[in-house]
């Protein structure tokens, strides 16, 4: 750090040189009483210092909400949302995913999680006007091996889906360009992805969405059932890399959950977030709960829902929480073009309803 | 104002220098000229020239803090009642938190992902907008995001819900004038947003607000949600991390009592395992529990959501039932409870409230 260009008394910077600070986060880091005794500072002085150097590490100064939501600040956009390429689902969501942040989506196998995450890389894809980031996206995969097939479907599929949009906008997107592929198969390998080769992506402006499909696969199996601590300092650790990344480069992360099943009786230590009656909740503890902006969860509901003749089992896709969302749900079925919600008449906006 | 000279903030081997050239008290200083002291105390110019500006600059605050040393417990109550307080808009919560979140003082919400932390916060954070001749404090607010939750569109609800409620308040001409004023743009236009990154930006931001907060003296909350998540992240050395964590505490009872603030602060919840039990309890461990003056915890109960007073120097506990709908932070309905046996009668603070009330829970 150099020092001189600080705007203080000659005498302050020789002390702070003489006391070996090496940076300003140094001296952010030691508590006014301290960095006089390390200095041999007056007080006055010492808060001199702590003013000028807070003022050379944090440049961003206080906006009024008004310029937020006006987005006069191109940093923090905040109206904007990725859409879900279903106006049933960007209702419920309102509007799609917050650009910034990590949104958890949770479910049972088999209840749809994966369909919503390709749909989500291929709307990521569209203009902005359409609801998209006008970029690419990256899947990483825990699990199992990418759906390259379902993808493929889900392209050529694409004009069914998005009828409002017009054809020749569909056909020039070359989508299957602009989705990255990882896979990894240890934590190791996965903190390696997101912390080298991700940002490098996100950096060339190649990439704006971030899935991870799943976190629990990798944490619930490598650690044991008493390593909770190493476990949670690990979560963290991971969390905090994607949350840089979301707020750094403006790109939404998804993270892929599995859930755990609920023990029955009394468990003061048991979080259930209001869900009532659930019989499960998502994995990985109130540890990664934590980090998590926006928690969805989609369940499975037994019977039918019919579309154009077609049908599919119905799913439930709630919103847990969410800063700017109300605890509610709606119905959405998986058809060949992609995930849909079904129209008001026939969910249930409940915000309590369960199965 | 016998001041003695080793008390004084200034370096050490000045005041060692002092010391030696006899100079005991503060008084003996005062009015000495800067060239006389140089010679006497054997220190250089410039530091003479600072001892005594220092002792100019320190006079005044000290008689001040003299003048207060002799103020009656009569004159600090009404100091602390023309503070007033911020309102919840949950009016359960509002009577067990004594008309509100304090001014001067800092008030900690804990809670589970989910449960309203950050709806409070944003509630609060419009609240204290509302205009005098309504009975709110008429001022602006900070809000330190350091999460990244802070989504403006939520904001713009609990705002309109805000103007749309005094609109239906407005009885007098006085009202009536206020409420021209009182505008979405106005509320979102006084509230002010910073995000903070990581601990050392947090840091940073909180030695620049002395600043911000003398350009801006209508601010009167300051909020940071949250200050578990930038302070559970690379942190190896625990012990350094509970020293920053008082230090930034004391900074911000000092803001909180200097600038006539009400700071509310939000932390997460971790699970602590005794005994074989596991309980939630808040995070960044035992010692940060004595940081902030008032101590809110929000969890579920089944359908519920609760909000105890755990820790308050005037208020009792107590556990009010709360909801968050589209207008914001409100009080539970009136739900026809299954049991709703006794808790007609136990409530010691006036039966003008309709809501159900817990206060036997906690």
């Amino acid at each position: 750090m150099e020092w001189e260009q600080l705007d203080l008394n000659p005498r302050i910077i020789a002390a702070v040189k003489k006391a070996n600070f090496r940076s300003a986060k140094d001296i952010l880091c030691v508590s006014g009483p301290d960095v006089q005794r390390l200095t041999r500072l007056s007080k006055a002085d010492v808060q001199r210092l702590h003013v000028c150097v807070a003022a050379v590490v944090f440049k961003s100064k206080p906006l009024s909400a008004l310029q937020l939501l006006r987005g006069e600040c191109p940093v923090l956009e905040a109206g904007h949302r990725l859409s879900f390429a279903c106006p049933v689902l960007d209702g419920l969501m309102r509007g799609g995913l917050p650009v910034r942040g990590i949104t958890e989506l949770a479910g049972e196998s088999a209840a749809g999680k994966t369909q919503f995450c390709l749909q989500l890389c291929l709307s990521v894809q569209y203009p902005q006007e359409n609801g998209g980031l006008n970029s690419g996206a990256v899947y990483i995969c825990t699990e199992d091996s990418f759906p390259i097939k379902r993808l493929r479907q889900l392209i050529t599929q694409q004009p069914q889906l998005r009828p409002d949009l017009p054809p020749a906008l569909i056909r020039s997107r070359h989508f299957s360009d602009n989705i990255y592929i990882e896979h990894a198969a240890d934590l190791e390998a996965l903190q390696a992805c997101v912390s080298q080769r991700v940002p490098v992506l996100l950096k060339r402006g190649l990439v704006r969405l971030l899935v991870v499909d799943s976190v629990a696969a990798l944490f619930r199996s490598e650690f044991q059932a008493d390593e909770a601590v190493q476990r949670s300092r690990h979560l963290l650790a991971f969390s905090n890399t994607l949350h840089r990344l979301s707020h750094e480069y403006g790109a939404p992360v998804v993270c892929v959950n599995q859930v755990t099943d609920v023990v029955d009786g009394p468990n003061p230590g048991r979080c259930d977030y209001g869900l009532v009656g659930s019989k499960v909740l998502p994995a990985l503890g109130i540890a990664w709960a934590n980090q998590v902006m926006v928690r969805l969860m989609l369940r499975r509901l037994p019977g039918q829902v019919q579309s154009d003749g077609r049908s599919s089992a119905p799913r439930k896709l709630e919103v847990v929480f969410a800063p700017h969302l109300p605890r509610a749900s709606c119905l959405c079925g998986v058809w060949e073009e992609g995930v849909r919600g079904i129209p008001d008449d026939h969910s249930d906006l409940q915000p309590q309803g369960s199965s | 104002m016998q001041r003695t000279v080793p008390s004084l903030p200034l370096a050490p081997s000045v005041k060692v220098k002092l010391i030696n050239a006899g100079f005991q008290v503060a008084s003996d200083l005062i009015d000495m000229r800067p060239l006389q002291l140089c010679k006497e105390a054997g220190i250089s110019q410039e530091e003479a020239v600072e001892v005594l500006q220092m002792l100019r600059d320190d006079g005044q605050p000290h008689q001040q803090r003299a003048a207060t040393e002799s103020l009656t417990a009569l004159d600090l109550l009404h100091q602390e009642q023309a503070l007033g307080s911020i309102v919840t808009f949950c009016s359960a919560l509002d009577d067990a938190l004594g008309g509100g979140v304090p001014v001067g003082k800092t008030t900690e919400i804990c809670g589970a992902p989910g449960v309203g932390k950050t709806q409070l916060c944003m509630q609060l954070a419009v609240d204290v907008q509302i205009p005098v001749c309504f009975g709110g404090l008429g001022g602006k607010a900070l809000y330190i995001d350091t999460e990244g939750s802070f989504l403006v569109q939520r904001v713009v609800d609990m705002a309109e819900a805000v103007v749309q409620h005094c609109t239906l308040l407005a009885e007098d001409t006085e009202q009536r004038q206020a409420l021209e004023e009182l505008t979405v743009e106005k509320i979102l236009s006084s509230l002010f947003l910073v995000r903070c990154h990581d601990y050392v930006e947090l840091l940073a931001e909180v030695y620049l607000l002395p600043d911000f907060l003398s350009e801006h003296p209508e601010v009167r909350l300051v909020v940071i949600d949250s200050i578990a998540f930038p302070f559970r992240h690379d942190f190896e050395d625990l012990s350094q991390r509970t020293r920053l964590l008082n230090g930034l505490a004391q900074q911000l009872i000092q803001l909180a009592t200097q600038h006539s603030l009400a700071v509310v602060l939000t932390n997460q919840m971790t699970t602590r395992v005794s005994n074989g039990q596991s309980k939630l309890v808040p995070a960044l461990g035992e010692s940060w529990g004595h940081a902030a003056t008032q101590r809110l915890i929000l969890h579920w109960e089944g359908l519920r959501r609760l909000a105890s007073l755990y820790k308050s120097p005037s208020q009792m506990e107590a556990t009010i039932q709360y909801q968050i709908t589209l207008q914001g932070f409100r009080d539970a309905p009136d739900e026809p409870r299954p049991t709703p046996a006794s808790s007609a009668v136990s409530c010691p603070s006036g039966n003008h409230s309709k809501r159900p009330r817990m206060e036997d829970l906690s």
